[in-house]
């Protein structure tokens, strides 16, 4: 095995290890923080200030009893939570999270911080994002129950109706770019205009990264977009039937989903690895720094804003956000033929 | 044998086992998953043919939009249950022998295909040769260059088709209003090509569970 | 070499074509008719790497095109018919008028 193979696979186990984390650590953020908002405490028994409590809440799931409705379909039933959280690793792999390095020296040519480098990422990216849906629909339909149903079909219906904006979103910056490789988009941003801003997308499309990151708080159906699992009306929405490990399945799906859209939101919009005062090596502190931002904008928005009503949400996809998307569009490539020439 | 002959019969094998188990399936919903699973195998087959392009918007559109079309249909219209072949108007018997015909046709098809194919194999030409390829042209620059220059009017011309069905598919679905709130509801709430029908129920859907 | 993808590409349209004579299910159907097209996309994408062109490609990218149109009124179709007869069985809807 040469060198750069062993990099490889311990590269591809420590993304895999760090997103099984991240879901864990989103669990104890998303609690605190909410207490946080609503001025209490939140989990403070299990451990130093409750930081354990995300382990607590892992080991309860375990030892739950695993339910199957009787007139579920078995096989979909199973397979629907397998496909969401297969998704949701599956977009991380051509994720770029850092600068190429050689590990102090260990391998003979540097190699780039990510699984899988693939030079239609962003392509991959929307494609496995498409993926995803399936483990929703099929959850809300195979487990023969209407609140499930309704659950699945608004997802569904949520998740396509966004993935156009979210798409046309990436398409801007595609442009600015001039390539569909992630890591050729971030080194683009490195630098800086008149040596204080930096050249991130965000300066250049303020538009593009709000409609992104709105279609991307849509597609992992958080709040104010939640509706698959609006407590209010259908009970916990596609995955009401689930418990026990399959539950926790789709719980896992969802906050690195969160997690995906940050990083990839990272590496659009916000230059990724790139930043002021840290050498290029340590690039990953400053790509950790912006999603750890995201998401957190991600957990504040769900405590603070209440839910949309359904319609009033797709009348927002279609009627707001997608025409503002085809004209951002429009303008970019505008801009990018006039200042080209 | 090469990785590359190795992979082409196993992903050969999926989409042909695939495709075999979507016509094979009672449940409509099991056929589209299927189908899909076919769709993946035929991705990689693409990528196998240096178009990582076209493998990906297989994925795209036809997995991630046109499949979540039929899906929903299927779901709405919650026909799980059918195809059981009893129908009073027609004896079942003439239906019987027209379906194995059609299941001949279709083999006679395959047979012939195949011999047609083989033999143009060993007369030569670019596909039968094992001779090295010509370099393969796989970049999205040079598909969207070609698309927007040479095929620029076919282009245009689709775009006029997608308007075409969107408009279709929205008169088609479109139920007849009974009162007209209703209409302006579910009227208004149509938005784009790819899933009318869904919108027309779920707008309905809300419109019972709201008003 | 590459003949073993259009003989590939010959089964999987006979599969279509078997699936549109022998089922009697109007989403079937249409699945069936998916598999046709894509058998056909193969062939053109087999075509286009043996030519080294790029044609190929796009002329998939068209067909994908068509294919979303062809789902969506037929499916719009589909649904039309079931709400007049609640069956999918194409034998149900040979009656001119109703």
């Amino acid at each position: 095995m040469t060198p750069i193979l062993v990099a490889q696979i311990v590269l591809l186990l420590f993304v895999f290890f760090m997103l099984l984390n991240s879901a864990a650590i989103m669990v104890y953020v998303e609690r605190k923080v909410a207490a946080l908002l609503q001025q209490r405490m939140g989990p403070t028994l299990v451990g130093p200030r409750g930081l354990l409590q995300p382990l607590a809440d892992v080991i309860k799931l375990m030892f739950k009893e695993e339910l199957r409705p009787k007139a579920a379909d078995a096989f979909l039933f199973t397979l629907a939570p397998i496909i969401s959280v297969t998704a949701a690793f599956a977009a991380f792999a051509v994720v770029p999270f850092g600068a190429e390095t050689t590990f102090f020296g260990l391998l003979p040519h540097p190699i780039s911080l990510q699984v899988a480098d693939v030079n239609v990422a962003v392509l991959v990216i929307f494609a496995v994002a498409s993926m995803g849906v399936y483990g929703i629909v099929l959850a809300g339909w195979s487990s023969n129950s209407k609140y499930s149903l309704l659950g699945g079909l608004r997802s569904s219906a949520q998740m396509i109706s966004y993935e156009l904006s979210y798409g046309l979103a990436l398409g801007a910056v595609l442009l600015l770019g001039n390539s569909m490789s992630l890591t050729d988009l971030v080194n683009a941003q490195a630098g800086a205009w008149f040596g204080i801003l930096p050249r991130w997308y965000i300066f250049l499309q303020p538009v593009g990264f709000a409609i992104f990151f709105i279609a991307g708080i849509a597609e992992t159906n958080r709040a104010p977009f939640d509706f698959p699992e609006a407590e209010q009306e259908l009970v916990a929405g596609y995955h009401t039937e689930y418990s026990s490990m399959r539950f926790s399945m789709f719980f896992m799906a969802e906050y690195i989903n969160m997690v995906t859209v940050s990083a990839v939101a990272t590496d659009l919009f916000l230059g990724g690895w790139h930043g002021p005062w840290l050498p290029l090596s340590l690039g990953w502190i400053w790509f950790l720094a912006k999603v750890g931002f995201l998401l957190f904008f991600y957990v504040w928005m769900r405590w603070t804003l209440p839910r949309y009503r359904y319609d009033q949400l797709m009348d927002f996809g279609w009627k707001v956000l997608l025409p503002i998307a085809v004209i951002n569009l429009l303008a970019t490539a505008a801009g990018v033929l006039y200042f080209a020439a | 044998m090469l990785p590359d002959q190795i992979l082409f019969y196993v992903l050969g094998a999926l989409a042909v086992g695939a495709s075999l188990l979507v016509i094979g399936q009672k449940n409509p919903i099991h056929s589209v998953l299927w189908l899909i699973a076919s769709f993946a195998g035929l991705s990689g087959l693409y990528i196998l043919l240096d178009a990582p392009f076209v493998a990906v918007i297989q994925i795209i559109i036809y997995a991630g939009a046109i499949m979540v079309l039929f899906l929903f249909v299927v779901m709405l219209l919650n026909a799980g249950h059918e195809d059981t072949g009893e129908d009073e108007a027609r004896p079942v018997s003439v239906h019987r022998s027209a379906i194995r015909f059609g299941a001949l046709l279709s083999g006679v098809l395959v047979v012939e295909l195949v011999w047609a194919l083989v033999s143009a194999g060993t007369l030569g030409g670019v596909f039968g040769s094992t001779a090295t390829l010509p370099p393969a042209v796989s970049s999205v620059r040079t598909i969207g260059r070609a698309l927007f220059t040479d095929y620029a009017f076919a282009f245009e011309v689709t775009s006029i088709l997608i308007l075409v069905a969107m408009v279709g598919a929205v008169v088609l679905a479109r139920r007849e209003a009974t009162h007209p709130a209703q209409a302006t509801d579910t009227g208004a709430r149509l938005p784009g090509p790819a899933e009318p029908a869904l919108r027309v129920e779920v707008g309905d859907e809300q419109a019972e569970r709201v008003f | 070499m590459l003949n073993q993808y259009l003989i590939l590409s010959a089964v999987l349209f006979s599969i279509g074509t078997l699936g549109v004579f022998v089922r009697r299910n109007l989403i079937t159907i249409l699945l069936s008719i998916e598999i046709m097209l894509n058998a056909v996309n193969l062939t053109f994408v087999a075509a286009g790497r043996a030519y080294g062109a790029v044609d190929g490609q796009i002329i998939v990218f068209f067909v994908m095109t068509v294919a979303a149109a062809e789902a969506a009124v037929g499916l719009a179709i589909v649904i039309a018919l079931f709400r007049h007869r609640a069956s999918l069985d194409p034998d149900a809807f040979t009656s001119l008028k109703w």
